[in-house]
């Protein structure tokens, strides 16, 4: 271990993301904990809940204290009566610490079964993260979890480290937001950042997809299958036959079934969606073989040419399907992939951009489309004729690219030097974190 | 499968002895230096007996008299050994440590070897290196460092950032938000520019310890020229804004050069290959040689393409020194037997490859080289092997080949135009005596004819050719130190 300048202290690395929260040891490959960043809560203890709650009003009181939460692996994906559920990360920054904290204890004392106070924290923020945010998060991890030291790192930077780079244009799509960060020595060139939620809109752009009716079929019912009673098998396009628990659609919130909505689509997504390597040609399009999926009603249907359009919107949007997000959202549509990239390196120092381009690090479940990572270089391509990607074949480490970067970090000898310590916290105060995490 | 004393070294319990059972009988303590029982000696002198832990251990199986399952004592001994070694070896401990790096007093833990001190610095520390950094008083800087366009305070924030981020250009460059008055920012060059300028000054007016060599390469260091980095990342750019069409054509440009080149060396070859046919090779030969030294030069310099096409031009001084060197010498080399081999005209000089004679020892064509072989194998000489294949007799042998060949040529074609007239004989005969069958067979006979005669023809041109040249190359090879060497004699007279 020596000799690759390893020294493990038993730290922890804490990575939050839109999706999920990864917990686990510096100097493992994996995380020991993955819990869903989203949780359910009762406004009020479920005993007393008798009248439904207002959904709009459910909405607005957000941010109001939940009298009980349910968090991990049984948290919000189990159906409860007038669970609702939230998700404390808004555009990949945290937007509510409260759950966020409690996040944090269930993972490392419910799931890891380790004392906070024993090891060191390491946790990333995005490369957007204000300086607000970050100490806040030292405040957390020093006052509440009383840790011994403390060190927040760029997930840039540290899906770079996974890779193995100093310097590297690392391309992360995550499940909210995409973004292209140009990593210099190890040091997030800030000006050359650029992000979108263009997951977002691949994200509601399928979602659209799947509820609108088309010639071939009808519009999709994406109930979970938690409200549904019965169900039997039909064939592939014909339409669903299926019951519905009605007493369990009374109790739930608007909140769990559009969670739960859009868990079915990113399953969906996830099995069916793919990406044209060459770019989009309808013949090519028609020439690869559809695949068949099931929904939790029973409807089955083959897919083929939709299969593409979800990916492509990485790439390429629709006229329409800008204009209904502007609308919708009421801001311009998130940039494409290859504007991002070049908005990125054009950002950049024109010296630095062939050696970017030359170490670009595709990472982030996003980025698992079946055929993403050729599409990309096919883009790429043209303007940069040394174009090099890596991107792990492994979906692991794909998917925790940022947590396997921070696990190597905290397990080098360097680095302990770094560590805020509990001490240096209480001299220095929020200052230190400016300071010291650059 | 660990004995008492085992787990008690294991629990670092002090009692090295075990003790004794009420059944078992005091065990009489081996004395130190005596090699104690169960234990190879040799194994024994590479432990020594410094070890006590161990010594106390070597007694035991003598005196537990356990039953032994399969295994026998001594395996047994020698598996609890190497256990216990392992261990000793390889104990490791949960410590915490001081990092020599950090200002604070934060104990981290990690797990070292039991073995290593407790006290010694902390490994990585060493790694902690920091760049020496460059200061500046008030008076100096009000002396030396003034600069238009820079204040102080400007020029203390680009020296905080600079050993902020240990020199990293590009980082500086990104993280640099000095409030600047005017809507121009600071550029790369502008901050390097500034730094090393402030260091080129520090330097220069700054007494100096250590020798003047040293100072200057450390004003080499900081050497920066601004205008030339500027230029450089605008070429940069200009390479980077070509369009697809501009790069399109630089690279049909590129294959026409290359395909241009090629007909050059093409055309060469040709002509190479027509003079060596028209002036024969001795005559062309300074010549030709030149001619590839010179063109060889044409790939490397464009500018001298016009005058490789020359056909005689004036000799280069790349070749006039080897001639000389041959005049010089070649009463000596004749003195010492030496024989100097001239390069033919095919090749560069440099092409040339070093070969052993015995490489050049001529086979007979594959056609005939049985017959041959069998020829030569009647008159005692081994085709394939000479003993001493000096230039002298490869030309014997060669001319020995070259005479077997054309003996079972002609001994074959003797043999089949025998062989035609036996058969015409026969024909003539049959045809006189048996005059009837019209159809077939004259036409026949006239096809035989018709075939033989030119194939005979042709082959005795294909031999006569042969020879012909063969006859050529071989009288160049026997003469061609002394007629080279004849005829430049001539020229210089």
């Amino acid at each position: 271990m020596v000799n690759y300048g390893g020294d493990e202290v038993s730290a922890l690395a804490v990575d939050i993301g839109s999706s999920s929260v990864r917990v686990g040891y510096a100097g493992d490959d994996t995380p020991r904990a993955v819990i869903p960043s989203s949780y359910g809560y009762h406004q009020t203890l479920p005993d007393t809940d008798t009248t439904m709650q207002d959904p709009a009003e459910a909405a607005n009181t957000f941010q109001r204290k939940a009298a009980k939460m349910y968090l991990g692996q049984f948290g919000p994906s189990v159906w409860r009566e007038g669970m609702q559920v939230g998700n404390p990360i808004q555009g990949g920054l945290i937007s509510d610490f409260e759950p966020v904290t409690a996040l944090i204890r269930h993972a490392i004392e419910d799931v890891m079964r380790c004392n906070a106070t024993e090891h060191p924290i390491l946790v990333t923020e995005p490369a957007w993260n204000t300086p607000q945010n970050r100490e806040r998060m030292a405040e957390i991890m020093f006052e509440e979890f009383q840790v011994p030291a403390f060190y927040i790192a760029n997930t840039g930077v540290l899906n770079a480290f996974a890779a193995g780079k100093g310097s590297a244009l690392v391309i992360d799509i995550g499940q909210k937001m995409a973004s292209v960060t140009p990593v210099v020595d190890g040091f997030v060139l800030r000006k050359g950042l650029a992000y979108s939620a263009l997951p977002e809109l691949v994200h509601s752009n399928a979602h659209s997809l799947l509820k609108s009716p088309t010639q071939h079929r009808p519009g999709i019912d994406l109930f979970p299958h938690q409200l549904i009673a019965a169900k039997s098998s039909v064939e592939p396009g014909a339409a669903p036959i299926f019951a519905l628990r009605e007493d369990r659609v009374r109790g739930t919130t608007d909140s769990w079934r559009a969670w739960y909505e859009a868990r079915e689509v990113d399953e969906w997504i996830q099995s069916v969606a793919g990406v044209l390597e060459q770019g989009w040609n309808d013949h090519q399009v028609s020439a690869r073989p559809p695949k068949q999926y099931e929904f939790p009603t029973g409807y089955t249907g083959w897919f083929s040419g939709e299969r593409y359009i979800v990916g492509e919107q990485f790439f390429h949007h629709s006229a329409n399907m800008a204009e209904a997000w502007a609308r919708q959202m009421n801001a311009p549509p998130p940039k494409t992939m290859p504007a991002l990239i070049s908005d990125s390196l054009r950002a950049c120092d024109p010296e630095l951009r062939q050696v970017l381009a030359g170490n670009v690090v595709l990472t982030g479940g996003g980025s698992l489309f079946s055929g993403f990572g050729e599409r990309l270089y096919t883009e790429l391509h043209r303007s940069f004729p040394h174009l090099k990607i890596h991107a792990p074949g492994n979906p692991v480490e794909r998917r925790y690219g940022a947590w396997l970067g921070a696990s190597v970090l905290g397990s080098l000898g360097t680095f302990h030097q770094l560590w805020i310590s509990q001490e240096e916290w209480k001299e220095h105060g929020r200052a230190i974190v400016g300071q010291r995490c650059k | 499968m660990a004995t008492s004393a085992e787990v008690r070294s294991i629990l670092d319990l002090p009692a090295h002895q075990p003790i004794a059972g009420p059944s078992q009988p005091k065990k009489p303590t081996a004395s130190a230096p005596r090699k104690p029982e169960g234990i190879s000696r040799e194994l024994y002198s590479l432990i020594g007996p410094s070890s006590t832990t161990l010594v106390a251990q070597f007694a035991k199986p003598q005196l537990k008299q356990k039953p032994t399952f399969g295994a026998s004592a001594k395996v047994k001994w020698y598996r609890n050994f190497l256990f216990m070694a392992l261990y000793l070896m390889l104990r490791r401990e949960w410590r915490s440590f001081k990092n020599g790096g950090r200002a604070d007093s934060l104990q981290l833990n990690h797990w070292t070897k039991a073995t290593s001190d407790a006290n010694s610095e902390y490994q990585f520390a060493k790694y902690n290196v920091q760049r020496p950094t460059f200061t500046y008083s008030d008076d100096e800087y009000n002396s030396l460092l003034q600069e238009e366009g820079w204040t102080r305070e400007e020029t203390d924030y680009l020296m905080s950032l600079v050993k902020d981020y240990d020199t990293r250009w590009y980082i500086i460059h990104d993280r640099y938000e000095y409030p600047r008055p005017e809507d121009s920012p600071r550029s790369l060059e502008d901050l390097k520019d500034r730094y090393c300028g402030v260091c080129r000054k520090l330097i220069r007016n700054r007494p100096w310890t250590g020798d003047d060599a040293s100072r200057q390469a450390l004003l080499a260091g900081f050497n920066f020229e601004k205008d030339r980095e500027v230029l450089r990342k605008k070429y940069i750019t200009s390479l980077e804004n070509r369009t697809p069409q501009q790069i399109a054509e630089e690279e049909a440009l590129y294959v026409e050069i290359k395909r241009l080149e090629q007909n050059e060396r093409r055309f060469k070859r040709e002509r190479d290959d027509l003079l060596r046919t028209v002036a024969g090779i001795e005559s062309g030969l300074p010549d030709v040689v030149e001619d590839d030294a010179q063109l060889a030069g044409i790939l490397a310099d464009p500018k001298r393409k016009k005058r490789g096409n020359e056909l005689d031009s004036p000799s280069t001084p790349l070749s006039a020194p080897s001639f000389k060197r041959t005049i010089k010498s070649s009463a000596q080399d004749i003195q010492h037997c030496i024989t100097r081999t001239e390069p033919n005209g095919t090749f560069n000089k440099s092409h040339q490859v070093a070969y052993l004679r015995s490489f050049k020892i001529p086979y007979p064509k594959a056609a005939q080289a049985q017959k041959v072989v069998q020829a030569m194998t009647e008159l005692g000489i081994s085709s394939t092997r000479l003993v001493m294949p000096t230039a002298a007799n490869l030309v014997h042998l060669e001319n020995v080949m070259d005479a077997a060949t054309n003996l079972v040529e002609t001994k074959r074609n003797v043999d089949r135009v025998e062989f035609e007239i036996q058969v015409l004989r026969g024909r003539l005969g049959m045809q006189t005596t048996a005059p009837k069958n019209e159809d077939g067979e004259p036409m026949e006979l006239e096809d035989a004819d018709g075939e033989a005669e030119p194939e005979e023809g042709r082959a005795q041109s294909v031999v006569s050719t042969r020879s012909a040249r063969k006859q050529h190359r071989r009288s160049m090879s026997i003469s061609s130190v002394d007629t080279s060497v004849s005829a430049r004699k001539r020229q210089r007279k």
